[in-house]
């Protein structure tokens, strides 16, 4: 059953993406811009005014967690507010396995493309600035998915409150601004920081991208605070998407407006 | 065996000041291999029926039991044993091809292509999509996505399947088509089968039994011969004459109106038209008398031949009027 579930899910993400070619492409080129008008303007104002690195790796590292963390957290409150204005939200929540499985598996295949994304745009920004990037597979992979999941788990809350409030798109973008404050509060002034969603592993990330350093060579009371960290968001979101859904299932509004 | 039981279901909506009470104690079981056609009026609570049996409404009371599972208690359990087609919804992925829906949402019921394939292929057939199998859903007339929403549902091959409305905005050979397949799948399948519609034709065509909601209750749950004998039995029209005599048809209109509140009275030219619903056949005389007394000169009196739509019109009037 589970397998049937997930290979359905993931060959279903893989065409929708196809159909979505022009969208897909646009979206890869946006963000090496992005990210090119970021370097270059922190480089000409002198660098270190925003503290995602003064090297581009460091740059980099801060990137890929934000860029990591929009999509994990957004894809999903994304879809849900599109599904249930064209009705099918209600068709995959009358699944056997319910929906947040469902929302679970395609999350899963979005991080495969979208780590594979990351990785071919911090390449292209390597052989556009000349510089070389310590992206350790091994290393950077398992802290990459923890950003990712600790995002699904604020998509969940979003689309908890998307298929309440259902006009909540606005909010959203709010989130993903939210998300960048979150990597500049500093923890010496602010210790409980290192509980923010995200931040301890983008800590990680810096350190694995800017120092060099192995995923093995990282302190366990780091990793630790990083897989802690992770579970705990993702949890309480399923949990906030799980009290969402009983509330609009009991005014009734469910999926469609 | 009782494929589908629901007892004393109710639910309210809350909506800041308003309150709408939009399922108010249905009952109905549905046998196996039944096909029952839920008809009433807009904002009846068909489709807030429906939703509560599928888990995507939460009722605030009532029994929901689906092939033996109590629908409240496990709800995915129960899951596995519904399929819907939904009102005013795509139900389908637009970008994606008849057969890839298909496909993807028996998947996430557990059918995979090899165990389900030569079933999808099938359906293909018997809903005449064959030819639009690779098509993407977009590109397809309403018709055709409407039966794409049909087979996915049937793909699931769960025992029970909900059609809310599934000849809403179709033309009269999409329609009859779809009708035509519902039919000939149900014979070979008999498969539970729970269709709302405003289509009497549909119900009619379709199904055997038909319960008929309005302002939230059940008021009618009947076989449809059944319903249409007993409708039949009671249905008359009176052809009274328009021979220069106003105050005489007036009286006659307004004696029979008084006596028989339902009634409808249409004026043609030549002829005053009197349809009225007795509840006792002898009532005719007193209608006799009426127009007698009136001093108006029966032409006819003839049993109306009545079909679902007359009946569902007489059941819905009798109720608004009972409830004032």
């Amino acid at each position: 059953m589970w397998l049937v579930v997930i290979q359905s899910c993931w060959v279903k993400a893989y065409k929708l993406m196809t159909r979505y070619l022009f969208n897909m492409m646009s979206g890869l080129i946006t963000l090496y811009i992005v990210f090119a008008l970021l370097f270059y303007g922190t480089k000409s104002i002198g660098g270190g005014v925003v503290d995602l690195g003064d090297t581009l790796e460091g740059m980099l590292a801060g990137y890929l967690t934000w860029m990591l963390a929009m999509m994990g957290s957004t894809e999903l409150a994304w879809n849900v507010t599109n599904e249930a204005q064209t009705g099918t939200f209600e068709q995959q929540y009358l699944s056997p396995v319910g929906y947040r499985w469902i929302a679970a598996i395609t999350e899963s295949f979005n991080f495969v493309y979208n780590v594979s994304m990351v990785f071919l745009i911090a390449m292209l920004i390597a052989a556009t600035t000349g510089q070389k990037l310590h992206l350790h597979l091994a290393s950077t992979l398992p802290i990459m998915l923890s950003v990712y999941v600790q995002a699904t788990g604020i998509g969940f809350a979003l689309a908890g409150l998307a298929l309440i409030y259902k006009r909540v798109q606005s909010f959203f973008q709010v989130v993903q601004f939210l998300m960048i404050g979150i990597f500049l509060v500093p923890w010496d002034r602010f210790p409980w920081a290192k509980f923010l969603p995200l931040s301890a592993s983008q800590k990680v990330l810096q350190r694995i991208v800017i120092d060099g350093l192995k995923i093995w060579q990282i302190p366990a009371s780091d990793l630790i605070l990083v897989l802690s960290v992770t579970v705990a968001y993702v949890a309480v979101g399923a949990a906030l998407f799980s009290l969402a859904e009983s509330k609009a299932r009991e005014r009734g509004v469910l999926g469609q407006y | 065996m009782e494929s589908l039981v629901v007892e004393g279901l109710n639910k309210t909506f809350r909506e800041k000041k308003r309150v709408v009470e939009a399922v108010k104690d249905v009952s109905f079981s549905v046998g196996e291999g039944e096909m029952v056609g839920l008809l009433g009026p807009n904002g009846a609570g068909k489709t807030t029926t429906i939703k509560c049996i599928l888990g995507l409404v939460k009722p605030d009371s009532g029994r929901i039991e689906v092939g033996g599972v109590d629908a409240r208690k496990e709800p995915r359990k129960a899951a596995a044993k519904l399929a819907a087609v939904l009102e005013g919804a795509r139900n389908t992925y637009w970008r994606l091809t008849v057969w890839e829906n298909i496909v993807y949402f028996a998947g996430i019921h557990g059918v995979s292509v090899s165990r389900g394939g030569d079933y999808f292929k099938y359906l293909l057939s018997v809903l005449k999509l064959e030819d639009q199998k690779d098509v993407e859903v977009r590109k397809l007339s309403s018709g055709y996505k409407q039966k794409t929403a049909v087979a996915c549902a049937l793909a699931k091959r769960t025992p029970i399947v909900f059609l809310d409305e599934p000849t809403l905005g179709l033309d009269v050979e999409a329609s009859y088509d779809l009708r035509e397949a519902l039919r000939k799948l149900q014979a070979e399948e008999g498969r539970t089968m729970v269709i709302s519609s405003h289509d009497m034709k549909v119900i009619q065509d379709v199904c055997s039994r038909v319960i008929i909601i309005s302002r939230g209750r059940i008021v009618t749950d009947e076989k449809i011969p059944d319903l249409l004998t007993l409708f039949a039995a009671r249905r008359y029209k009176v052809v009274i004459s328009q021979n220069g005599d106003a105050e005489a048809i007036r009286k006659a209109e307004e004696g029979a109106l008084e006596r028989f509140p339902g009634c409808e009275i249409k004026r043609n030219p030549q002829t005053v038209e009197v349809f009225v619903s007795l509840s006792d056949g002898k009532q005719i005389y007193e209608l006799v008398e009426i127009m007698r007394a009136s001093g108006v000169s029966i032409e006819t009196i003839t049993q109306e031949e009545v079909d679902l739509e007359k009946a569902f019109l007489e059941v819905v009037r009798r109720e608004a009027r009972a409830c004032g």
